[in-house]
């Protein structure tokens, strides 16, 4: 018998009583949910610029190319100095990468991203720092309207991304930059 | 009302007077007070080791004792023996008369906001108390929301004592954090229930109360163990010495 | 001493209390994460909603769980990933193992996985020639010092910063003395990118499975199950059945209270989806059983498999905060390691390491019912003859004692006698752990039943 069957075996045994799925009535809290976004993407260490849109974000990336930095972007009408590389681990030296983000959420600062807009998956994780674009409409309240708004096509990979990475593994002593990013601007539109 | 005693045998034998004030109060309560013969031990410390064939005597004696009595209620003032009792005479006994000794069962602080509220007290207790926020009558009887759980909140136990005049009521440092007794656990686990112990007894102390105050007599013979041993200016009592002495 | 006393909680316990210091920075450390987890909580005033949902579509995976995962395995055979079934720990390691020797892998890259703690997949493999790096920071430090998981989501919070410094200062070059958390972080940061550009393949742990889409959810604050997942061309992601939700929508609950009820934050940093291998990879799933079918055969303790590891309970525990993550004789440790871990512990003692106080049940962001699971634990043990602390010799006389109120009141009214008119220094030999910490307790002159004789009789 395979070890698959073994465990399906064994599960005809589960002593818990049939349970209904339960209903997610859960209101959302849609009062300025960009204001909310912004608290909750401060509280886990990353920055939102409001204002400016993205000729602001153009001119961030043009200061960084002229300091000498490496920028990949993914966004539509944003240049960096990089293309997307034939091998991710090429991406190891990009300073910045700039990365449209589809949904963002309000309680918790989180914005989903699709690999369709990454080139490779790893560089949003790989880059120094990043930088994501998204539009103020597309902010929503929690993370069961986002359930329903991200894309996730068969075979895709895709990742709700809040503030740069961080930890706190030494004594609790928070420390942001671990191994992903270590800082995260986000433009909004 | 007609309240019949259920002391459990730590408060028989250990703190009478926790039993004599419970009495006294009620009377002055104006409840008629008994208290049935042949009261035994809860079967707790059998139970919470999983030992339950070993519990099984004790416990139906003590629910014997209880069977027939002419009452309006049971009362106990020691929620951890009470929530054993409960638990263990569901355990050992589905009767009719079982169930119906089990609907009466009230531990003293639940009683006095649930059941039959103290209409006024008669004297102040100018003195600052530190409520001692026994784990067993919070997460399991309901005697105040744990401090887990988010949403609104409810303390009966401070409720009660609020309304006495002048006194003073202040929390310890991690109110409902265990106090480390857990029954046999302060013997077989000695050296964390000692210092689960020593934390709280220096929380209440700093708080700079004359009194901790709690609803567990086992709590509270554990903590002035704990007091005593580290001479921190602070005593311990139990709810019914406060509510009697304020009557 | 067998091995079995000197391995028995309370024996490892004892010792770790003997540095108080110790003990209060490791117990502080631990609350600071539940008051934070109690203001993300209490942030959103859905909170309680949340955790009834959360157990509620926990039970009712649990109770369609065959469905479920085969609903899994036929969406991800539909993207591209290969599923594997192992019915113990044994077989994940053999299975995981045939995979990377088939890609001729060297190095593995690993993301936070309790279980292949579980599973004890690192030698496994290390015998067999793979180096395996363990990338959270936390887990690469305990790796480095060669020391298990202290703690289920902080491996290494019982160790000082000064400590990881002499660490890192040995196996990594750091500077001698160097302590600051900012510094060491830094340093791992680059050894870890080396690491992760040089994998053969990288392997994670799974949060969530999600049926309907044939995707595993895997969630990190520092960005390593990323970075590994998503450089070499084969990834793993290894699972307990337990694993398996229906939906993105039940996902999102799970991801509503987990980071917040762990460390208070209101989501991880990442929440990564992953639904099919990258252009030219290969993903494999294993899904692992591991003895989780026989708990599911308990009707109380299948309800710790609705357990997200969040590790809520630990710190809120004032017994694990006070005697540390290695004196639970099992991977993971607390409340939660009690639940799913008493049955394997030949101790037989980790089940008697709680005082029953119910917070871990009320910190739990699905409602696992620590307490009723572990008082059940003591009872099986019980039953099963398994007793520690000699409860098994005593008990039985505790009961027949304290249902005879003859005895109890004879032998009470003795020792009563004796707490009032013998010196302590003479009581105290007798009185064993309860006098050893604690004054003995005055003693009244009668029983409350003699007084009320006396007095309305």
């Amino acid at each position: 018998m395979s070890s698959k069957q073994e465990i399906f075996n064994a599960l005809k045994s589960v002593a818990i009583e049939p349970q209904p799925m339960p209903c997610f009535d859960i209101a959302p809290r849609i009062d300025d949910l960009v204001g909310q976004f912004e608290a909750n993407l401060t509280t886990v260490a990353g920055t939102l610029h409001r204002d400016g849109g993205l000729a602001n974000l153009q001119a961030t990336i043009d200061k960084h190319i002229a300091q000498g930095m490496q920028v990949i972007s993914m966004v539509d009408g944003i240049k960096g100095n990089r293309e997307v590389t034939a091998t991710a681990h090429e991406l190891r030296d990009i300073d910045y990468a700039v990365i449209p983000g589809d949904v963002g959420v309000a309680e918790n600062g989180a914005i989903w991203v699709n690999n369709k807009n990454l080139g490779h998956r790893v560089t949003p994780f790989i880059c120094e720092n990043l930088l994501l674009v998204i539009e103020a409409k597309s902010i929503v309240a929690n993370m069961h309207q986002a359930a329903n708004l991200i894309t996730l096509a068969p075979g895709e990979f895709g990742t709700y991304i809040a503030g740069p990475s961080k930890t706190a593994d030494i004594e609790q002593a928070l420390v942001v930059g671990a191994h992903g990013a270590c800082s995260l601007n986000v433009y909004l539109t | 009302m007609k309240i019949a005693l259920f002391i459990p045998c730590l408060v028989n034998q250990m703190v009478p007077e926790v039993g004599i004030a419970t009495l006294e109060l009620l009377e002055k309560l104006g409840h008629q007070v008994i208290l049935p013969a042949g009261q035994t031990c809860c079967g707790q410390p059998m139970t919470n080791s999983g030992c339950f064939n070993e519990a099984k005597k004790t416990t139906l004696k003590l629910l014997n004792a209880f069977k027939g009595v002419e009452c309006d209620a049971i009362v106990c003032p020691a929620a951890s023996c009470l929530v054993a009792a409960k638990e263990n005479f569901h355990e050992f006994d589905d009767s009719p008369e079982a169930q119906a000794v089990i609907e009466k069962l009230y531990e003293l602080t639940e009683f006095l906001h649930d059941v039959a509220p103290i209409p006024a007290f008669s004297k102040p207790f100018p003195h600052k108390i530190s409520l001692q926020m026994s784990c067993h009558g919070i997460r399991m009887l309901d005697l105040a929301t744990p401090s887990e759980q988010m949403g609104p909140r409810m303390n009966k136990f401070e409720a009660v004592l609020a309304a006495i005049p002048e006194i003073d009521i202040v929390y310890p440092d991690k109110p409902d954090e265990c106090c480390g007794f857990g029954g046999t656990f302060a013997v077989d686990e000695g050296a964390v229930s000692a210092k689960m112990g020593k934390d709280k007894a220096q929380a209440h102390a700093a708080t700079g109360a004359k009194y901790a105050v709690g609803f567990d007599p086992s709590c509270l013979l554990h903590i002035d163990g704990m007091v005593r041993r580290q001479k921190l200016p602070i005593e311990t009592r139990h709810i019914a010495q406060i509510i009697n002495a304020a009557l | 001493m067998s091995t079995s006393t000197s391995n028995v909680h309370a024996h490892k316990a004892e010792i770790f209390c003997r540095d108080e210091s110790r003990v209060d920075w490791h117990s502080k450390a631990l609350w600071a994460l539940r008051e934070k987890r109690d203001r993300a909580a209490g942030s959103i005033p859905e909170w309680e909603q949340l955790r009834q949902i959360g157990s509620e579509m926990k039970l009712h995976t649990l109770s369609h769980l065959a469905d479920y995962l085969e609903k899994f395995e036929q969406n991800c055979i539909k993207n591209n990933i290969s599923v594997h079934w192992a019915k113990d720990g044994a077989e994940h390691n053999r299975i995981v193992h045939e995979i990377l020797a088939k890609h001729q892998v060297k190095k593995i890259v690993k993301s936070k996985s309790m279980l292949t703690e579980e599973c004890h997949m690192n030698p496994y493999l290390e015998e067999r020639g793979i180096e395996v790096i363990d990338t959270d920071l936390g887990e690469r430090i305990i790796q480095l010092a060669k020391m298990p998981p202290s703690h289920i989501v902080v491996p290494a919070i019982h160790m000082k910063k000064e400590e990881v410094g002499d660490l890192f200062h040995e196996k990594l070059g750091t500077d001698a003395g160097a302590s600051d958390p900012l510094y060491l972080t830094r340093a791992a940061r680059r050894h870890l990118r080396e690491q992760f550009l040089s994998a053969d393949a990288a392997m994670t742990g799974v949060n969530m499975a999600i049926a309907d889409k044939g995707a595993v959810v895997v969630c990190t604050n520092e960005g390593n199950a990323d970075m590994g997942a998503n450089l070499p061309k084969l990834q793993l992601h290894s699972m307990g059945i337990d694993k398996v939700v229906p939906d993105l929508d039940s996902a999102a609950v799970l991801l509503r209270t987990l980071a917040r009820n762990a460390t208070g934050q209101p989501i991880t940093t990442y929440s990564s989806f992953y639904r099919g291998p990258q252009d030219g990879g290969e993903m494999h799933v294993i899904i692992v059983d591991n003895g989780r079918t026989d708990m599911l055969k308990d009707k109380i303790l299948a309800e710790s498999l609705k357990c997200i590891r969040c590790g809520g309970c630990l710190n809120t525990c004032p017994v694990y905060r006070r005697s540390g993550g290695y004196s639970y004789n099992y991977t993971i440790p607390g409340p939660i390691g009690i639940a799913v871990g008493a049955q394997h512990d030949d101790t037989n003692s980790i089940a008697w390491a709680c005082t029953l106080c119910g917070s871990c049940s009320y910190v739990c962001p699905t409602k696992v019912p620590l307490d009723k699971i572990i008082h059940h634990h003591r009872r099986l043990k019980a039953e099963a003859g398994k007793l520690p602390y000699g409860k098994s010799n005593y008990m039985p006389l505790v009961g027949k004692f304290m249902a005879s109120e003859t005895a109890l009141n004879c032998s009470m009214a003795i020792a009563r006698t004796a707490l009032r008119m013998l010196p302590g220094s003479l009581l105290k030999p007798f009185s064993g752990a309860w006098g050893k910490y604690r004054e003995l307790p005055v003693a009244p002159n009668s029983s409350f039943e003699a007084w009320f004789k006396k007095n309305r009789g």
